[in-house]
């Protein structure tokens, strides 16, 4: 991000525009905020999370960073969407939301001031998959650009920084000891794949569950036990929520666990853990036994430790992913949206169709070498010999052929990999003309 | 010309110019051995030394060879295991640096894959048989079986002769007896005197360390040994890092099988275990441990694996690797319960981990050879069960040597040099040894330590006076307590 600072400050891609962002409220984000500034924009911001919010940058925000920030950690539920609405003032001209709610309160109650947004940018798979649901029931407004959906990101802020951020929420929050325990981790896309790897680093003996039988198959492969949630209820010490969806945990585990069980969720809403559920089966409830720590009394003897109320762990008792991550997660977002608002723009005479829209992948690559350089990290670029002949489905001339043979190298008749193309038939070396289905050799070049 | 009296016995002298190659590329990768020999070279240490080997005959152990050769020492060697010799790495060794085929010119070596109990026996023998009738003055062992041949020789020469086998014997140890038995008819008192010779062994296995404290603990131990299994330098990195690196060499070439998403079964979790936990961990298998030591299972709970009894996972694994020093671990009994081409293999030194004995008596049972050091074993269909089949490496001998190349020589390097460095101690000092089991002292540890540093990239930091005299070393080290168990 600061590489991309002095960029923004030169070419101005927000000059004159309103963003309203919904983020959680944390040092990284103040970043991005000042980033979103150098770029010309007026910037107001709320918390995407009633209890992520830190206090003391929220303040930095308001007080030295010119920004109208609506966010308080600890706020009720009222207050929560008060401050999203506040933040959208008299109407942004894009809005950067992470979950979905500054979206959908655009879209329900404060429709008015939905002619004025020309698009906005959503963070996380959660928010991502409500966009893909309003647009497909053709109910969103404006433009939306999907940022959680580039390889980049999922790999470095799911993989990397859900997996370690999750991990230290846990430890913050109980001190326990992971070496040795049974984790179950919900779901193994890029954020369960995160903490069930480092789990194991830290030697937790993990136990994966999951309804998508191609994620599962890579758990499998990868030397997880994979198990149905039912089966692995009453095994596990820890458990991990990390599935996008809803009531993973339900009744009928938190029934079947052991006494001691630690609940935690890393998913974006709390509802992946059934809260009313743990409720509804305890006899008492004893709140914050350690910060962030709910002790849940079964009444048979057995306790379930609820951790951030079931609210994403790395932030509550965390402090969610480290700079680095969101570094290029910001970095990405804050490229699209300027690419977005170029695209959009009454003076480009442009307008992007109305929908859900992926990151373009020169942007990723982009923030990918921007992290990297800064990092300190060389890496090759393709020649132009190999770019054409990645470019080129011919793979492998006429001329090629013959170069080849007349060389005497010619790639050995294993190299043939028998590939039929389907086009006419193509005179091979010696003059003898193959089949109908041309037999391409990989390994030739032009 | 006997078999007995072959100045070598070798299964093909045609493959020594390949063998030749290998052993000047293994050279490159084995630092240490390569830098004793240099330094050893001038002062010739072990001349006068007859040293009797009877270590696998792999293309490491010929850089060994050629080591104690190049010091000073005469040889015989043998294999310490029936299918763990490479024929090419023989042959050149039989050949030597110097010689041909036509006209070799090595030191007498009696050793080839696939051996049957009976030729492996006479190796030993003809290895331990010096021109003259002779015996070796040092030996140079792994697993005991050399030192357990002069051992029960000189002891059944003092009984008055060899006792007749008992009814459910081991086949094995009928043919040691048979050995022994024509020996002393052939030239008794041999090993009273061949004992009486020998200034020391260097023991290079778990296994074979184990029967030397059990013959020092009952007063039968005849001459002093130097356990080179128990320096730092060997076990904390052969028998881990070897085995991290051969054992899924060995399932490999053995079966193909994918290991990523199998359930795998490491019995023992000592180095050995250790090695071979990570190792199948490393390729995505889930590996679950089985152990009888607290200690042990605990280091497997904290490292992130299983532990369980292998009654409950025995029907359910894919892939069982027996590492545990110890007989009868896995039982017939389970591999009838197995799964349907569940793999089964060894990895300790001796083949009574699993019981090859027990399942070739099983009613019904059904030996099919898939290839080479791989057997497919067919129970019948039984109630409830269609028949099974499962995949039996190496006839439950060391899969990685039997199945593979074992060791690779970067870490064999290690243990040879420590064994190169044990064999110059007890030869050139045989007063400082009384007749017990030693180590080596920790500064000769830790040379070999550093012998391979270089060759890795490794820059070692070292000590400023006032940190030694904080730590109560020398900036030259030893750097640890003797208690210290890295």
């Amino acid at each position: 991000m600061a590489c991309l600072m002095q960029r923004f400050a030169v070419h101005r891609p927000f000059e004159g525009l309103a963003i309203a962002a919904c983020l959680h409220v944390t040092a990284e984000t103040a970043m991005m905020v000042r980033l979103l500034r150098a770029g010309g924009a007026a910037v107001s911001l709320a918390a995407s999370n009633p209890l992520s919010t830190q206090d003391d940058i929220a303040a930095a925000l308001a007080v030295r960073y010119g920004t109208a920030v609506f966010a308080r950690a600890g706020v009720d539920r009222r207050g929560y969407y008060r401050h999203i609405e506040r933040a959208l003032g008299a109407g942004p001209d894009l809005v950067i939301d992470d979950g979905g709610d500054l979206v959908n309160t655009l879209h329900t109650r404060a429709a008015a001031l939905l002619p004025a947004v020309r698009g906005g940018c959503e963070s996380t798979a959660t928010g991502v998959l409500r966009l893909r649901r309003m647009a497909a029931e053709g109910a969103l407004a404006f433009p939306v650009i999907a940022a959680d959906d580039t390889a980049a990101k999922r790999l470095v802020e799911g993989t990397c920084g859900t997996g370690q951020s999750v991990i230290d929420g846990i430890l913050r929050a109980t001190n326990t000891l992971l070496a040795g325990k049974a984790m179950v981790v919900a779901g193994f896309g890029a954020s369960g794949r995160g903490v069930a790897e480092r789990a194991r680093g830290l030697g937790a003996q993990v136990i994966v569950t999951e309804v998508d039988p191609v994620r599962a198959l890579d758990a499998s492969l990868r030397g997880f036990r994979v198990l149905p949630m039912a089966q692995a209820a009453p095994l596990g010490e820890v458990f991990v929520t990390a599935t996008g969806s809803c009531d993973v945990i339900g009744a009928e585990h938190i029934a079947a666990m052991r006494d001691g069980a630690i609940l935690a969720n890393a998913g974006h809403f709390d509802v992946e853990i059934d809260v009313r559920a743990l409720e509804n089966l305890a006899v008492a409830v004893h709140t914050g036994v350690r910060p962030h720590v709910d002790a849940y009394d079964l009444g048979d003897g057995r306790t379930v430790l609820l951790l951030a109320e079931g609210r994403v762990v790395n932030l509550v008792a965390a402090e969610g992913h480290p700079p680095e991550v969101m570094d290029l997660a910001f970095g990405i977002e804050a490229l699209a949206l300027a690419w977005l608002a170029a695209a959009v723009s009454p003076e480009a005479g442009g307008k992007l169709p109305v929908g859900v829209h992926e990151v373009p992948a020169d942007i990723d690559a982009e923030a990918a070498r921007l992290v990297l350089a800064a990092a300190g990290t060389s890496i090759d670029s393709l020649t132009p010999g190999q770019q054409a002949y990645l470019d080129s489905w011919r793979i492998g001339s006429l001329s090629g052929a013959r170069n080849l043979a007349a060389a005497g190298t010619a790639c050995s008749p294993t190299l043939w990999a028998g590939i039929p193309m389907g086009g006419p038939p193509v005179v091979a070396a010696g003059g003898r003309v193959s089949s109908s289905h041309a037999t391409i050799p990989i390994g030739y070049t032009k | 010309m006997s078999a007995d009296q072959l100045p070598f016995q070798v299964a093909d002298l045609s493959l020594a110019s390949f063998g030749r190659k290998e052993i000047q590329l293994a050279e490159h990768e084995m630092p240490g051995l390569m830098a004793v020999r240099a330094e050893y070279a001038p002062s010739q240490p072990l001349r006068g030394a007859k040293i009797t080997g009877s270590l696998h005959m792999t293309v490491q152990t010929a850089v060994l060879i050629e080591t104690l050769v190049a010091i000073g020492a005469q040889v015989r060697w043998a294999s310490c295991n029936i299918f763990s010799t490479q024929d090419h790495a023989a042959a050149a060794v039989a050949v030597g640096p110097d010689g041909t085929p036509d006209d070799p010119k090595g030191i007498p070596v009696f050793a080839w894959k696939g051996e049957t109990l009976e030729e492996y026996w006479r190796c030993t023998e003809m290895a331990l048989t010096w021109p003259g009738g002779d015996g070796p003055n040092m030996i140079l062992d792994d697993g005991g079986d050399a030192t357990l041949f002069v051992h029960k020789g000189a002891e059944y020469e003092k009984a008055g002769g060899v006792p007749s086998p008992a009814e459910d014997d081991p086949e094995e140890w009928v043919i040691i007896l048979d050995r022994l038995r024509n020996s002393l008819a052939d030239h008794p008192g041999r090993w009273t005197r061949a004992a009486s010779g020998i200034r020391g062994v260097t023991e290079e296995t778990t296994t074979g360390v184990h029967r030397l404290y059990d013959m020092a603990r009952t007063g039968t131990l005849l001459f002093p040994a130097i356990n080179v299994n128990d320096s730092v330098t060997k076990s904390k990195f052969d028998n881990k890092y070897g085995c991290r690196h051969s054992l899924i060499d060995g399932i490999k070439r053995g079966t193909d099988v994918l290991i990523g998403g199998k359930v795998a079964v490491v019995c023992g979790y000592g180095d050995v275990g250790k090695g071979c936990s990570e190792s199948l961990r490393g390729q995505g298998a889930r590996v679950i441990v089985t152990e009888i030591d607290p200690i042990c299972a605990l280091q497997a709970a904290m490292d992130g694996y299983q532990v369980a009894p292998l009654e409950d996972v025995v029907a359910t694994a894919d892939i069982f690797v027996t590492a545990t020093g110890n007989r009868d671990v896995i039982t017939a009994e389970h591999m009838s319960r197995m799964k349907h081409q569940a793999i089964v293999g060894n990895i300790g030194h001796f083949d009574n981990e699993i019981d090859m004995t027990g399942l070739a008596r099983w009613p019904g049972v059904h030996r099919t050879v898939i290839k080479p050091q791989v057997d497919e074993w067919t129970f019948p269909a039984e109630e409830g069960r269609d028949g099974h089949g499962i995949i039996v490496l190496s006839e439950g001998r060391l899969l990685n040597l039997g199945n593979a190349t074992g060791h690779p020589s970067f870490v064999m390097s290690n243990s040879f040099t420590n064994q190169v460095i044990a064999q110059v101690e007890l030869f050139t000092k045989p007063d400082e040894y009384e007749t017990a089991v030693h180590t080596l002292p920790k500064h000769l540890d830790e040379k070999v330590a550093r012998l391979h540093l270089a060759a890795l990239g490794v820059r070692l930091t070292t000590l400023t006076k006032e940190q030694a005299d904080y730590i109560g070393v020398t900036v030259d080290g030893p750097y640890k307590p003797e208690h210290y168990r890295y």
